[in-house]
């Protein structure tokens, strides 16, 4: 596939380079034949008001002067004129322009229809299978629910504040790619990083904030009871195995996903973001989809 | 130990019941401690420092005491598995590779052309 698209490219580059030196010797023989004709209309020009002078027979045959200026005054023009046929350097370069601009409209039209059948496929039938309904609070204490996603594109991640090696690695690139894609777009509202807590118990909102401010002050940091954190791990197809009782001072580990959720305004599951992305690729996939979702006239909170 | 973050205790609780977790700057140290006491085993040839715990023990006495006393035990739990884990892994992958290229060594004497 990519090789005969090299192929193919490789070809129109090569007739591009046969056309182009066909044109500038086109010129050439182009550039005196019009210069003949424009002499022509200078001496018309010139010759009008001695015609008008004179009688009606003389303005006849002005005409016929004019006329035989347009036709090719001698057989070598003619010849030239004829041995270029209907081509010409402009139908060479509308040529060349159309295929380059059509091969480069189909590349990029491809590369978001491949994005949008990403989401589309992610839509599922009816009731999505990542993300769905929940509640939790925020750190304020007041109510968050799946609502609240809504109207933007919303990056998910799933973490404990006493996790020991990877949660403070991925929340240094979620970080960066907020930057990123704040400075992208220019826009603070159209993307919303969220980090639940899998381990309510320990991750209080006092907690959560003291920790997330270290990272990035844009995260926005929820959590819950045991239940309602155990409903948004199974929602999101989570793997949760926080203990239920711990006592008081225990220490623990909390086993989770570590992927990010890029869910888009309709709360609809878009694509994983994993351990492998980096910032740079990560926030790459991500403009992509909020490009495509703001091309299609798509509605998006402004608040 | 009392004076650590996340040593057992009531000085780690939050005002609000939850448990303040290690910041930046005790995750590091943290790392920091995990890595020297990693180095020291590679010197000695331990893989397994939960297994081969006396012995690591003697040889990194200094490195082990650093690293326990700049993590919690869970954390010290986990990288030590983790070390054993990643090695396993790591063998596991050059182990295929090896398998892999093999095999196409092989195939390639018997006149298989990969193009």
């Amino acid at each position: 596939m990519s090789s005969s698209l090299r192929m193919a490219s490789g070809l129109l580059g090569q007739a591009t380079r046969t056309l182009l030196a066909a044109e500038s010797r086109q010129s050439t023989r182009i550039l005196p034949l019009r210069n003949t004709r424009s002499q022509c209309r200078a001496y018309a020009q010139a010759q009008r008001p001695r015609i008008q002078s004179a009688q009606g027979m003389l303005s006849r045959k002005s005409f016929s002067v004019t006329a035989s200026c347009a036709r090719a005054k001698t057989m070598g023009q003619l010849k030239q004129r004829n041995s270029t046929g209907p081509f010409s350097w402009k139908a060479a370069t509308l040529f060349v322009l159309t295929g380059a601009g059509m091969m480069i409209y189909f590349r990029v039209e491809k590369a978001r229809l491949e994005r949008k059948r990403i989401a589309e496929m992610s839509k599922g039938v009816g009731k999505p299978k990542v993300g769905g309904p929940f509640t939790l609070k925020d750190l304020d204490g007041k109510e968050f629910t799946a609502e609240d996603l809504k109207g933007k594109y919303s990056f998910v991640y799933f973490g404990f504040t006493h996790c020991p090696d990877i949660c403070p690695d991925e929340l240094d690139k979620m970080a960066e790619i907020i930057d990123k894609v704040k400075e992208a777009t220019q826009d603070d509202k159209v993307f919303l990083p969220v980090f639940i807590t899998c381990d309510p118990a320990r991750d209080t909102p006092e907690v959560l904030r003291a920790y997330l401010k270290e990272f990035h002050p844009g995260i926005v940091g929820l959590t819950g009871t045991y239940e309602q954190v155990k409903n948004v791990c199974r929602q999101y197809r989570v793997y949760f195995s926080t203990p239920r009782d711990v006592k008081p001072g225990e220490d623990y580990l909390v086993d989770h996903s570590i992927y990010f959720y890029l869910m888009d305004p309709d709360n609809d599951f878009v694509e994983c973001i994993g351990r492998q992305d980096t910032p740079e690729s990560a926030s790459k996939v991500i403009l992509e989809h909020i490009n495509d979702w703001k091309r299609e006239g798509k509605p998006l909170k402004v608040e | 130990m009392g004076w650590l973050p996340w040593s057992s205790g009531e000085s780690n609780k939050a005002s609000d019941g939850g448990r303040i977790a290690p910041d930046r700057g005790s995750r590091k140290r943290c790392w920091d401690g995990r890595d020297l006491f990693f180095a020291c085993l590679d010197r000695n040839d331990i893989l397994d420092a939960i297994k081969d715990d006396k012995e690591a023990r003697r040889k990194c006495a200094k490195e082990v005491e650093e690293f326990e006393a700049a993590c919690s035990s869970t954390w010290v739990k986990y990288f030590k598995e983790k070390r054993v884990m990643e090695y396993n892994r790591d063998q596991t992958i050059a182990r295929i590779k090896k398998e892999d290229a093999a095999t196409v060594q092989e195939l390639k004497s018997q006149g298989w052309n990969s193009k």
